[in-house]
């Protein structure tokens, strides 16, 4: 009895097993295909707008496979890569790389293939020079080709501020705000005058304004010549403080980020306003309508943004020297990254092009889906704008680390009115103090 | 008592006697649905997302019944992350595991159980010493090893660490200590059988019913494991990763990801079904003890 | 050769009959050495598989844990200088190892108490004559077929604070959402909650076995003597499952002080592992942080091997202490009890926790059932 028993169970699991080796067999026999066949894997994250463009590469070029993977945040991007890198398997043949981490990236920048091998010097100067100087390590070798820069404006809800009793149109909110010289100051003020009018939040929560409070400073976390600068920065202290006073007044609507309740913290009014660096637009559109909502929900972006021009992110695409096809995957990063495919990208998630020729281009100036969904916003031309005056902040090491775990948990301190600005703050430091060694 | 008392004892043919076997009252079945609701509710939720599209979250109240967009939506995971590469995965890794720990603490259960040989006592006492020991804790040096062999990425990787576990040594030698008699196996000795013939005839046949429980275990122990997998063959996933994957793939778009977490649940609810009953009989052999 | 034994699969304690010896004739010396190598060396052979793989996969990387614990060790760029036990130190100092610490034991604690509760009062309803018994033993066990992974897809979405279900039900009923994923106590409530769910049901069922094989006639006999439910419930019940619940216990707690999954997954998103604020950042989650966010090797082997030492510190602690409280209540019900038995009758042998075998009905308390042959285990197999 016993026996046949177990034995029955012992039978159900290996026929199991059969199955799924065979439809393992299945898949991969599928996958590899013939000797010629080339599958190159590519690891991107948050909204790059690359999937048309993957298609269009297959279809060009028949020899090739593209599996994409695309990881929801450039934080938990960071862990994928810097787990794969230490465990020297498992990299992707083309790996999106972070602004924000750039620098750990350069660490072990040799174990990225030297771009400049497959023509890299020949087409830097299409780029931002900025942007190629990044992406040269300390020994002159180009390991990344450009994607997008992070030009900041401002997303704001026009049926919301129209609701509010502000006015409503992109002009007249870029004026409300103060044009050029726009401050954080006349945003807090412009956010205590929505607040009184409809008692709802301004802003999503406080993490991505402070992100962009440092990134529009001409040195951030570290100074130019790669000092940590933190502790006694008056600069930061004094915005932190700003930050603090907002958080104090009502004007976050403590969400969580990435997550705003699945989207539908974009839809039910929530809040009015979103720092917007152009690949958050493909970001917002894709929360809207994760939502339930869409191009009616209300959603524009006007050409201003508080304190002056901002960058925040940008991204580069490289070739882990583990790839087995590294001319094929830089062929693949270059086309990716050339002038037409940035127009695509911009299109799809608004990230707004590194790419000189492609910044100027008809299809970036011009409509699309994106700016069908933001009120028809012309958001090529004011993120044209908002780029005038960028700088390369210099981004330390730890750049990623003092933003996210350093001041991630003071900023939602803040946020949950569990803590005030200068008590926040002083976490923040010991935190820093703990996190970061020097 | 209480139960009986309370509720409205359905009068039984045996329940007249003692009271012992009297059919408890209603009170004991309430109790025992609401934890089968409360265990069956969760899965039957994700259910019902997962078969609608992504503004069923949006709604206050969960719909009761689920929508029609399971299909679509488990197209939308396999297209997201390798589901079947990673269900293959997780059933090789988790059998060969089971296999292997099963083999080995037979085999060192009953020499602990029954042999006698010199230095068993402080073997023994270095087994059930090691059991606290958490192997996951090793998961650094680990890591660097698997990356010297070039091993990450390949599935030896996340099955080699756990091929033997002590637990299993220490289980089997408890069960089979008291099953085995003495005498057949001295009897079979002096029948001219060989040790292992012995082993084969005598030790293995008693310890069935062991031997499937820790079966059973390690399978989901291997299964289930999350941490280890995601180190070492991240491009190479196991179901776990797969689906922890998909979950930052799909964040906007949660009824994909539910979808994805009932189809992984699939398998084994699958084997839950066929297998279910023989499972709990086996538990209730009481191959399971201290 | 061995077709003269030909065993059955049941053992038969105590009484199988020995077969007749066959004659030690023609036999060679070789034969017999080799008998006797056999005898002697086979069973190093039966134990050497377990001691050899375990010494490579679970005592060196142990040992080599504390090689790295004691280097600056980065996970990107490999091992820096030689710091002895600065890391240690370090780690000692730093308020984010404690609280990691704290977190792992408040939930633990959230999750073993309550969850070993309700698993043995789910055992003693269902150790019951219930109609369907075997339906109700297998759907207390469905949740632990969901992997945590999945577990925590689904309940990460159900504690959302201001659009999960949970939330939405509170505020329905005119209460404050509670802040599942910013707040200690309540993050630590809904982690545990997932652990809960998952296991409750599986202890529930071992916990079952054991009861299960308390021999029927000494609750009979308690009956008898007018022992309610209850207290034959703890009188008997509990003390005859010890071994079973220290078990459960140890297994529960090994596991919960390495509680992983949950935490890294219920708010992935988070900047920070473990929320925020670290509300929920558990030790391996914290040594996983600290190794392969932060590229700290040395510091996270560090971690390890305190959380190594905690842990079986902690394991050995709650042995002897479930040990000691048992026993003294066993020691107490087996007189109690065994003095009742001598009231009634005497059947010998029939001390709780003896054995699964059941004892024959011979007792005359049992002609008291006017079905004697409807034993109480009809539904289930025999051993």
């Amino acid at each position: 009895m016993k026996l046949s028993r177990h034995t029955k169970v012992a039978a159900a699991v290996a026929g199991a097993a059969t199955i799924a080796l065979l439809a393992t067999a299945c898949s991969s026999g599928g996958g590899e295909g013939s000797d010629e066949k080339i599958t190159l894997t590519v690891t991107t994250f948050g909204t790059m707008g690359l999937d048309d463009l993957y298609e269009q590469y297959e279809a060009d070029n028949p020899d090739i496979t593209i599996e994409a993977t695309n990881i929801d945040t450039g934080g938990n991007a960071l862990t994928d890569w810097q787990t794969k890198q230490a465990a020297g398997a498992g990299l992707p043949d083309v790996q999106a790389v972070e602004e924000g981490w750039l620098s750990k990236v350069m660490q072990v920048s040799d174990s990225f293939t030297d771009l400049s091998e497959y023509g890299a010097e020949d087409t830097a100067d299409q780029w931002v020079d900025w942007k190629v100087k990044q992406a040269t390590d300390a020994d002159g070798r180009i390991i990344g080709y450009g994607t997008d820069i992070g030009p900041e404006g401002l997303c704001y809800n026009g049926a919301l501020f129209e609701a509010a009793g502000l006015p409503s149109d992109r002009e007249s909110v870029a004026a409300l705000f103060g044009g050029d010289d726009a401050t954080w100051e006349k945003f807090l003020e412009v956010g205590n005058q929505y607040k009184a009018a409809t008692g709802k939040a301004f802003y999503d929560q406080s993490g991505f304004v402070w992100n962009s409070m440092v990134n529009q400073l001409d040195e951030g976390y570290y100074t130019a010549d790669g000092e940590l600068n933190v502790e006694g920065n008056a600069d930061l202290e004094a915005r932190w403080a700003l930050l603090a006073q907002g958080a104090a007044d009502g004007l976050s609507a403590n969400q969580t980020q990435w997550d705003w309740g699945k989207g539908q913290a974009f839809v039910d009014g929530s809040f009015a306003t979103f720092v917007c660096p152009g690949w958050m637009l493909g970001v917002v559109k894709g929360q809207v309508e994760a939502g339930g909502g869409d191009a009616t929900s209300g959603w524009d972006f006007a050409d201003v943004f508080p304190g002056g021009a901002a960058n925040w992110g940008g991204s580069f695409l490289t070739v882990p020297t583990t790839s087995k096809h590294p001319k094929e995957a830089a062929a693949l990063a270059a086309y990716l990254t050339d002038a037409q495919s940035q127009v695509t990208a911009f299109q799809a998630a608004g990230a707004f092009p590194s790419n000189v020729e492609a910044q100027g281009d008809a299809g970036v100036t011009g409509e699309s889906d994106l700016t069908a969904f933001f009120n028809d916003a012309p958001i090529g031309e004011i993120l044209a704008a908002r780029a005038e005056g960028v700088v390369a902040q210099y981004k330390g090491p730890d750049d990623s680390v003092i933003q996210e775990q350093v001041f991630g948990p003071s900023v939602q301190e803040l946020d949950s009115g569990k803590a005030d600005g200068p008590t926040a703050w002083n976490h923040a430091i010991d935190l820093l103090h703990e996190l970061v060694s020097e | 008592m209480t139960a009986t008392t309370i509720g409205a004892p359905r009068r039984s043919r045996r329940g007249r006697g003692m009271g012992l076997e009297r059919r408890p009252g209603l009170l004991a079945y309430l109790l025992i649905l609401a934890i089968f609701l409360g265990g069956a509710y969760p899965l039957w939720w994700s259910f019902i997302i997962g078969s609608s599209d992504k503004s069923a979250l949006s709604s206050t109240w969960p719909p009761l019944l689920p929508g029609g967009q399971f299909w679509t939506n488990v197209a939308e995971v396999i297209d997201t992350v390798p589901f079947w590469l990673a269900l293959g995965n997780s059933i090789i890794v988790s059998t060969v595991i089971s296999v292997s720990v099963i083999t080995f603490s037979t085999l060192a259960g009953y020499a602990f159980a029954k042999l006698r040989f010199r230095g068993r006592e402080g073997l023994l006492v270095f087994v059930i010493a090691t059991l606290a020991v958490p192997t996951q804790l090793g998961i650094i040096p680990l890591f660097m090893l698997m990356k010297q062999f070039g091993w990450t990425g390949t599935l030896g990787a996340v099955i080699v660490p756990t091929l033997v576990t002590a637990f299993g040594v220490f289980f089997m030698r408890q069960y089979l200590v008291d099953v085995i008699p003495d005498e057949l196996i001295e009897a079979a000795r002096v029948d001219g059988a060989s040790m292992i013939s012995t082993f084969w005839h005598v030790g293995v046949p008693a310890a069935r019913p062991a031997m499937a429980i820790l079966g059973l275990f390690t399978f989901m122990t291997a299964w289930t494991d999350y941490l280890w997998p995601l180190l070492v063959v991240p491009q190479n996933p196991t179901l776990q990763v797969a689906l922890s994957q998909l979950q930052s793939a799909k964040y906007v778009d949660y009824s994909v990801v539910l979808a994805g977490a009932v189809l992984a649940t699939l398998p084994l609810l699958i084997l839950f079904v066929i297998a279910g009953k023989q499972l709990i009989s086996g538990i209730m052999q009481g191959a399971v003890k201290g | 050769m061995t077709s003269t034994l030909t065993p059955s699969a049941e053992p038969r304690p105590a009484a199988s009959p020995t077969p007749p010896a066959q004659p030690d004739t023609g036999r060679s010396e070789f034969r017999r050495k080799l008998s006797r190598f056999d005898v002697k060396y086979s069973p190093y052979f039966y134990v050497a598989p377990f001691f050899i793989l375990f010494g490579l996969v679970g005592l060196f990387p142990l040992v080599y844990t504390f090689v790295v614990s004691l280097n600056d060790w980065n996970l990107l760029t490999g091992p820096g200088d030689w710091v002895g036990f600065e890391n240690f130190a370090t780690e000692l100092a730093s308020p984010l190892f404690w609280n990691s610490l704290f977190n792992t034991f408040s939930i633990f604690l959230l999750s073993a108490v309550p969850q070993l509760v309700a698993a043995v009062v789910i055992a003693a309803v269902l150790d019951q004559n219930l109609r369907a018994k075997t339906f109700w033993r297998l759907s207390v066990i469905l949740p632990y077929i969901v992997t945590p992974v999945a577990v925590t897809l689904i309940f990460s979405n159900v504690f959302g604070e201001q659009y999960g279900l949970v939330n939405n039900i509170l505020t329905t009923l005119g209460l404050d959402p509670v802040m599942w994923k910013t707040e200690t106590f309540p993050s630590h409530v809904a982690i545990a909650t997932m652990v809960n769910w998952r296991w409750t049901g599986y202890n529930a069922l071992i916990l079952l076995a054991a009861m299960q094989a308390v021999p029927r006639d000494v609750h009979e006999s308690a009956a008898l003597d007018g022992a309610g439910a209850v207290r034959r419930f703890f009188a008997i019940t509990i003390p005859s499952i010890r071994p079973t619940l220290v078990f459960v216990i140890i297994t529960a707690t090994i596991g919960g002080l390495q509680i992983f999954t949950e935490p890294k997954l219920f708010n992935a998103a988070s900047s920070v592992p473990g929320g925020p604020q670290r509300q929920y950042q558990t030790t391996v989650l914290y040594l996983w942080d600290l190794a392969f966010n932060r590229q700290e090797f040395g510091r996270a082997s560090a971690v390890a091997w305190m959380l190594f030492v905690i842990i079986v510190a902690f394991g050995l602690l709650n042995f002897w202490f479930s040990r000691r409280i048992a026993s003294s209540e066993a020691r107490v019900s087996k007189r109690r009890t065994r003095r009742r038995l001598e009231g009634y009758r005497a059947v010998p042998g029939a001390v709780p926790g003896s054995g699964a075998a059941l004892p024959e009905p011979t007792d005359p308390a049992d002609r008291l059932d006017p079905d004697p042959t409807a034993a109480p285990y009809d539904e289930e197999p025999r051993a």
